[in-house]
């Protein structure tokens, strides 16, 4: 997980340990889609690497 | 957008998760709450009324408990009355072409269950029929239906989840994309009031905004990226 991500992701648990239960709804739901947002960064680098690794681009 | 939420319920008070439901409509978002047997006591529908009400919104939900494979009486004695011929179909009856349809409705069972092989046999989709000829005949879009099963057996965060889909249901448009959940959810994390969260909680949700619409201008290039390698 990118370095920011993980650190916001903490920082939003502190906030859902004192928040209410609609604001703990929030914050679950942000956590989710930040978590999802690093999860296709990381597949779409990983993509990208590998099509730019690929042998078969090597003879272009 | 402007969404009314028609509820039929025939002892509201008594039922939770109807109560969770109606604690958790979003305020100033252009939500309507219109409980029929609230509004008509006696069951005598006031046509020209709900007329109106549906013609000023665009998104037209029925919120009800599933009771024998449909809705409570009192919704299908609405549908009689109010989707007349020159209003909702028929020559000249397209005042609702166009909106969106969407149904909220709870269930006792389990959801595997609604399934060939289940013990109710047949999947929600299929049951749900009559309501997406209505949507159909009347020019609405059919929403998929958003089904709560088995509230009373929700643990706090599952009740948590239900909240967001919930209000995302009622006030996001009809995009199930990650994108649009990402605007909607910084939409309302602009609208915690820093005053209730405190100086350090404010400065965090700031940030996490900031990171969220970061994350997407980075996926956004990567697609790019990614589409002119092929």
């Amino acid at each position: 997980m990118e370095e920011k991500n993980e650190w916001i992701l903490q920082q939003l648990d502190e906030l859902y340990h004192k928040a209410d239960f609609y604001d703990k709804a929030l914050i679950k739901a942000t956590k989710e889609i930040i978590i999802e947002q690093d999860k296709r960064m990381f597949q779409m680098e990983g993509e990208l690497d590998g099509t730019l690794w690929s042998p078969k681009n090597w003879y272009d | 957008m402007k969404t009314l939420v028609i509820i039929s319920h025939p002892s509201i008070l008594e039922s939770s998760s109807q109560q969770f439901l109606l604690s958790v409509i979003p305020e100033n978002e252009g939500v309507t709450v219109h409980h029929l047997e609230e509004v008509y006591p006696d069951g005598k529908i006031d046509v020209d009324k709900e007329h109106r009400l549906l013609e000023e919104h665009d998104r037209i939900i029925f919120q009800f408990p599933f009771y024998w494979y449909s809705s409570p009486a009192f919704l299908k004695h609405w549908q009689d009355e109010v989707l007349t011929d020159g209003f909702a179909h028929g020559k000249q009856g397209d005042k609702l072409a166009g909106k969106e349809f969407g149904l909220v409705f709870m269930i006792g069972v389990h959801e595997r269950e609604y399934q060939a092989g289940g013990r109710e046999l047949y999947s929600i989709s299929e049951l749900m029929k009559p309501f997406q000829a209505m949507a159909h005949k009347t020019g609405m879009v059919y929403l998929a239906p958003f089904t709560v099963f088995q509230f009373a057996y929700m643990t706090d965060e599952e009740k948590m989840e239900l909240l967001i889909n919930y209000q995302q249901y009622l006030t996001n448009s009809n995009d199930d994309s990650l994108e649009a959940k990402e605007a909607w959810i910084i939409k309302q994390l602009q609208k915690m009031d820093p005053e209730d969260i405190g100086q350090e909680a404010d400065n965090i949700i700031q940030h996490t905004i900031e990171l969220i619409e970061e994350n997407r201008m980075s996926i956004n290039e990567l697609k790019v990226v990614i589409d002119q390698m092929y």
